[in-house]
């Protein structure tokens, strides 16, 4: 597609857009007949969305959220999984209308235009970047807890074993090792059967088949308001499933395998949320698990299976937090790339490593900023602030979905239609944007100095370029 | 057959383009007398996507496939040319087989000139599309052609039934056949068989072999024949289920 004059961004560069281009199940073929092979199945598909998400909903909230809402936290759980739905389905719609990398920022950059394009682009790479890092302290903190238990001296070993994990994250994408993603595959298929053994030796245990009969407890012991507020907490670990979205270009018949991904790695992790929030209960009764704070997930285990369900599930959080790592640290730098090719930051970020065929440059700038602030440590507060720039993204996209509905271009032919479109998209962004007010102040604040930020460099950089129904 | 009525066979050139892995003239020469689709490809980790590696290296990859097709096109050959960018290469070469309908695939390997042919026939496979290749491609060339059938024990009937009905294909398509031999022997290990005969010959043809245990775990005979073999391998795909 021929650039219009004053398309440029401040190095003369313009979006490299591949012009009209078929998208077939198994490639997509651009505008000079190259073919681009579509390699990444269900599965892989799936294994991207659970494995970026599952890992703060079992391993940080647990306790938190018992100690909030009572037994009633799974019920807090349910409803971020409806939330998370209304927001999954919009993006399914979107992702097969658009089955490019990119994901989020790629819908919203086409539908709204290149301002909000840039902002949710732009933010959603700091935002990644900060989750990356919440996710590699977490797996300090496991891997620490794990030398704790086996007796090995653990002072002051989080922030180093978090960094030198990164680093080996991001040099094992770097150097492009053949099955990285694969392994991904793998990390996440032995975290679902821990985790499925642990909650079904756990559900059985709560219901009597061992013997032990349960502490009965109030369900709502804190009554009906203190649900809605820990949904608003607990939502943090539905983040992740629109992540799918980013390898759209690369997932084989996407227009079946978008949509089932999104929302099955939804309805799966919910229902593992659900289901942990119940055994936890029933186990320890809230008021314990909400001391426990946390690591309450490790004193459960420990009350089933003694020493060695402790060391079963601190191996599942090991697991757990390196593949919501390594899955950010790739989202990362799709995002980088995403904008890239846009013209939006320097082309110079997309750049390809000749050696080893990965994008170097963009994975350094997940790696260098991420390692960055594991050491400086704060990564909590971070972790919201991440939170806060998704959610700003899920409703933008919700408002992409109903302005492409409202108007449709002619190019505009998802595979997948969401259903009463008006009040799924209505609701997801209502949900979304009104998440964002039950934040702390401080991660508000920060959110929205990084969207500033974003948008300055938008000004001074990138003002011209035209993003707007560019295909 | 469906496959007859088209009577030039297709055989299907995947190259490793960016790599610079590339034809020789002399093999060119040889398999010109087909059609050949050359499908110039490029594997990327599964960390890149298709799309990056393509915003950078299309226009590289595009004019090496088009240099490998004017090879083709000087030696007289009707050719197509095909760009992927991939992160599975199995995959991308079986689809443009499918798509293009290929009558076989090569697997390259370094040959000088191209002469003589050794067709490995084993059990009771379907020797038409087979023959027929092997008649198209050597109806342009002096060379021979050596029909050998390995049974995998004493008194087994198919590997010489094989031969018999290749031989008889390749005399109906016009081969002298002066130029065919043909030969049944028993071995234990085909596979290490074959590869120790392929220094006396330039190609290899031969069929895509039956899934089995050993296929999944080493790979399939084809590939490891061309993997340990001196001569490039063209692989008969079995015909489309339906015909």
């Amino acid at each position: 597609m021929a650039p219009e004059t004053g398309a440029a961004n401040r190095a003369g560069e313009t979006p490299a857009t591949s012009g009209p281009e078929a998208v077939e199940d198994e490639a997509t073929i651009t505008e000079e007949g190259t073919e681009l092979e579509r390699s990444i199945g269900l599965v892989g598909g799936v294994a991207i969305g659970v494995g970026t998400m599952i890992g703060a909903g079992i391993f940080v909230f647990p306790g938190l959220a018992a100690g909030r809402a009572g037994p009633a936290a799974a019920g807090s759980f349910a409803i971020g999984a409806v939330v998370a739905l209304l927001v999954a389905l919009p993006a399914s719609e979107l992702a097969t209308a658009m089955p490019k990398s990119g994901g989020g920022y790629y819908f919203i950059s086409r539908a709204l235009g290149t301002l909000p394009g840039a902002v949710v682009g732009i933010s959603i790479w700091l935002g990644l970047v900060f989750a990356t890092a919440f996710y590699l302290v977490g797996f300090g903190n496991y891997a620490a807890e794990l030398l704790a238990q086996l007796g090995l001296p653990a002072a002051g070993v989080v922030t180093p074993l978090a960094l030198v994990f990164g680093v080996l994250l991001t040099a094992l994408n770097l150097v492009g090792t053949e099955n990285a993603a694969r392994l991904q595959n793998y990390v996440v298929g032995l975290l679902l059967t821990i985790l499925v053994f642990f909650l079904g030796y756990g559900g059985l245990d709560a219901v009597g088949v061992f013997g032990r009969a349960s502490t009965p407890e109030a369900f709502l012991p804190f009554g009906l308001a203190p649900v809605f507020t820990t949904a608003a907490l607990v939502f943090t670990s539905y983040l992740g499933f629109a992540q799918v979205a980013t390898v759209a270009g690369d997932i084989k018949r996407p227009g079946r395998n978008l949509p089932l991904a999104m929302v099955g790695s939804v309805l799966l992790v919910g229902v593992l949320y659900v289901g942990t929030i119940f055994v936890a209960t029933s186990a320890m009764g809230s008021l314990a698990l909400g001391r426990a704070g946390e690591t309450a997930i490790v004193d459960v285990a420990d009350a089933f299976l003694g020493t060695a369900g402790v060391f079963a599930i601190l191996l599942a959080g090991l697991l757990a937090t390196v593949s919501s790592a390594n899955a950010s640290i790739l989202s990362t730098s799709r995002a980088v790339f995403a904008v890239s090719k846009d013209a939006l930051v320097p082309r110079y970020a997309s750049r390809v490593n000749l050696a080893y065929g990965t994008p170097h440059v963009a994975l350094a700038m997940a790696g260098g900023p991420i390692l960055v602030l594991v050491a400086l440590g704060e990564t909590e507060v971070l972790a919201e602030v991440a939170s806060f720039l998704h959610l700003v993204m899920y409703g933008l996209m919700c408002v992409a979905l109903v302005a492409m509905r409202r108007n449709e271009p002619e190019w505009y032919d998802p595979d997948f239609r969401v259903p009463a479109y008006p009040v799924v998209a209505g609701l997801g962004a209502l949900a979304s944007f009104g998440l964002l007010a039950f934040m702390q102040p401080t991660s508000q604040l920060i959110g929205v100095a990084v969207m500033l930020a974003a948008a300055g460099w938008y000004a001074y950089y990138a003002r011209d370029v035209e993003l707007k129904g560019v295909l | 057959m469906a496959d007859a009525a088209r009577d030039t066979p297709r055989v299907l050139v995947p190259v490793a383009v960016l790599e610079g892995e590339s034809v020789s003239e002399s093999l060119a020469d040889f398999l010109a007398a087909a059609d050949v689709v050359v499908l110039g490809y490029h594997v990327i980790p599964e960390q890149t996507p298709a799309e990056q590696a393509s915003l950078q290296f299309e226009e590289r990859a595009q004019t090496a496939v088009e240099d490998l097709a004017a090879l083709f096109r000087e030696a007289g050959g009707d050719v197509e040319t095909r760009v992927a960018f991939t992160h599975d290469r199995d995959q991308t070469v079986a689809r443009v087989a499918d798509e293009v309908d290929a009558t076989a695939t090569l697997l390259p390997n370094p040959v000088g000139d191209v002469e003589d042919v050794l067709v490995p026939l084993r059990g009771a496979i379907d020797t038409d599309r087979l023959a027929a290749l092997v008649a198209t491609l050597l109806a342009a060339d002096p060379g021979t052609v050596t029909l050998w059938g390995i049974a995998a024990e004493v008194g087994e009937a198919e590997a010489a039934a094989a031969v018999e009905r290749a031989s008889a294909t390749l005399r109906e398509r016009g081969l002298d056949p002066a130029r065919v031999a043909t030969e049944t022997s028993v071995a234990d290990a085909p596979i290490r068989a074959i590869v120790e005969r392929s220094a006396d010959f330039d190609v290899i043809v031969m069929g895509e072999g039956e899934e089995s245990l050993w296929s999944l775990l080493l790979g399939e005979d084809a590939e490891r024949v061309a993997e340990a073999a001196v001569a490039p391998v063209l692989v008969v795909r079995d015909a489309p289920a339906g015909e």
